[in-house]
């Protein structure tokens, strides 16, 4: 799911927001690196005997506490939006209103992580059947505090909700060759496929690229069995746009590739000319929106 | 002379590619050394070439349908603004900003919430000390049997003054200073400003809940003749720990009527303004709470003389009150 941003430049941009389960994820590993440094400071302590046996589960828990709200806060404002756990699953926190992230914003998100993750859990520990009441309402609390990120767009908590941050996949920039250009190394001594400017008017962007990530695949190294079906596909897929376009001439099957990657140029430069005059063609419907209207 | 022109997204695509590709190593540079760390020539390009490549992209979106550019360029952006737009404070430089200024003049500006906490304490310690001189009994709903430590109406005196007079102090403060921490107060402070948000009502409630279980206690002393004892035992860490739930108690209320008076905003924006101060009384009570803890474990079983424990209590609540009176004054 999509999320969208607007930095001060004042142009949108599309990013990926983090779903429950990957968050979930991020923040299990920060729980046990907190754990295991307060663990072992734990045992330094007891090594050293300052403390008594009986007294050691409630150091534990201070250091704990201790160690682990510094830890987001500093983490997060160091690396920008991002604690070990989040490194390692690759997402960030973001301002949802596209500026920078404040301190104020990410010390209110990671002090309500206390009253929102770790007092229910505390109190999850506690749960007994002696004590219904306070049972039911730790469980209630908790229950809320998963709800809330399921009932906005964003999966915002209500940390997030107050400081005004989301949660986001970290976008990998890689930039993958252009289908035209390829094109024309292809083709540079043979007689290429034409195509009539009316033969073009059948599809829209969502059909180019879906041809896109198709002849893109192509590149990548074949296995035996799936390159038999996919030349199956690509042979149906030739079939049914010469039928669609009213292409009159057959295309032998060696040149199917071939076809395919002139009609994705011819096609992409047609739909370009068109969006730029103003006649965006989101799919191959666009000639029945045209009819009603 | 080729024999396809390329088409005009090609083109434009061709143009730019060499600076997209600057920008990329530029921004893993910056994501993995830090914006600080590079030279001065670096971080211009980044900033130079992130806006080129803002209104790359908007063009992009107009002229082209090549999808693997539209993706590479949202990316792109998307990684350069958020290295652009990184905090820039260092940690040093943000803790002393807070103990210097912020802090100091959240305090001063929510007077009136912190005073409406101390109030709430105060007539509740107040009610709790009148009831416990009609009926004793009082003392056993006020004050939950686990806190009172065998304290009641029923106990002798001497018990009473040995609890405050401990013979044989605790051999390990470090251990009486963690179950403190974890114990009733800390736990009171951490609801009452976590609980402001529904109305206030809760926070008032168990704030005034809490000085009704001090006045009981205090009545509980002050009827055997212990007065001036329960109050030097108290102001060690009580002057700091009760002022701590207090200023959370004042939090939790700035943030309660912002969502019942929101005024012109909508209640979400009063919420969100209101939190920038509450969020800095909820840490600074949180402060208090350490230091509380520390003079409980440390302090007082150290100090066993009336007069110093007088002194040191109520001294240390001076500095705090000069902490927040004069912090973050401008000087002119």
């Amino acid at each position: 799911m999509a999320g969208e941003l607007m930095p001060p430049e004042g142009v949108p941009l599309k990013l990926r927001i983090a779903g429950i389960g990957v968050r979930i994820a991020a923040q299990i590993t920060d729980v046990a690196i907190t754990l295991v440094a307060s663990g072992s400071i734990l045992i330094l302590f007891a090594a050293l005997r300052f403390t008594d046996p009986q007294t050691l589960l409630a150091i534990g828990a201070l250091l704990f506490f201790l160690i682990r709200i510094p830890y987001y806060v500093f983490s997060e404002l160091v690396w920008n939006g991002q604690t070990l756990g989040k490194r390692l699953m690759k997402i960030k926190v973001v301002s949802h209103d596209g500026g920078s992230l404040t301190t104020h914003a990410l010390v209110l998100r990671n002090l309500m992580k206390e009253a929102e993750i770790f007092l229910p859990a505390t109190l999850l520990f506690t749960l007994n059947s002696a004590t219904p009441v306070a049972s039911g309402v730790a469980f209630g609390w908790i229950v809320i505090g998963l709800l809330v990120p399921l009932m906005n767009r964003h999966r915002r908590r209500l940390g997030d909700l107050m400081a005004g941050t989301h949660v986001i996949h970290l976008p990998v920039p890689v930039l993958l060759k252009d289908l035209a250009n390829e094109m024309r190394v292809q083709t540079e001594k043979r007689k290429p496929y034409a195509f009539l400017s009316h033969q073009l008017d059948h599809y829209g962007a969502f059909e180019l690229q879906t041809l896109e990530d198709l002849l893109r695949a192509q590149n990548s190294p074949p296995v035996a069995k799936r390159n038999r079906n996919q030349q199956a596909t690509i042979a149906a897929l030739v079939e049914t746009i010469r039928k669609k376009i009213k292409y009159a001439d057959t295309v032998p099957s060696k040149d199917n590739l071939l076809f395919l990657r002139a009609f994705y140029n011819a096609q992409r430069q047609h739909l370009e000319q068109r969006q730029l005059f103003g006649d965006r063609r989101k799919n191959k419907h666009h000639v029945m929106e045209d009819d009603i209207s | 002379m080729e024999q396809y022109d390329l088409m005009r997204s090609a083109r434009f695509r061709k143009e730019r590619e060499p600076e997209w590709r600057r920008l990329e190593a530029l921004v893993s540079e910056a994501e993995t050394r830090g914006l600080h760390n590079m030279d001065f020539k670096a971080a211009r390009d980044l900033a130079a070439y992130y806006r080129q490549a803002t209104t790359s992209l908007a063009i992009a979106r107009e002229i082209t349908l090549d999808k693997a550019l539209l993706e590479y360029l949202e990316a792109l952006t998307a990684r350069a603004y958020l290295s652009v737009y990184a905090p820039q404070e260092r940690i040093g430089s943000l803790i002393r900003r807070f103990f210097l200024t912020s802090a100091p003049q959240a305090m001063r500006r929510s007077w009136l919430f912190i005073l409406l906490g101390f109030l709430c304490m105060g007539l509740g310690a107040l009610t709790g000390f009148m009831l416990y001189f009609e009926n004793p009994a009082w003392f056993h709903v006020f004050i939950p049997p686990e806190l009172a430590n065998g304290r009641g109406p029923a106990s002798t005196t001497d018990y009473l003054q040995s609890v405050i007079y401990q013979q044989d102090p605790d051999s390990t403060g470090l251990g009486a200073f963690a179950t403190f921490l974890f114990s009733h107060n800390t736990r009171i402070a951490i609801f009452v400003f976590g609980l402001g948000v529904f109305l206030c009502v809760p926070s008032v409630l168990l704030t005034f809940f809490n000085g009704l279980g001090l006045g009981a206690l205090y009545a509980l002393y002050v009827d055997r003749g212990l007065g001036i004892d329960i109050g030097g035992w108290l102001s060690v860490h009580g002057v700091t720990e009760l002022s701590a739930i207090c200023i959370a108690c004042g939090g939790g209320l700035q943030l309660g009527s912002a969502i019942l008076f929101p005024g012109d905003r909508t209640r979400i924006a009063a919420l969100q303004l209101a939190g920038h101060d509450a969020v800095k009384l909820a840490v600074v009570a949180s402060i208090m709470l350490l230091v509380a803890a520390f003079l409980e474990g440390f302090a007082r079983q150290l100090l066993q003389d009336l007069s110093g424990r007088y002194i040191l209590g109520w001294g240390v609540g001076l500095i705090w009150l000069a902490w927040f009176i004069l912090g973050g004054r401008s000087r002119r």
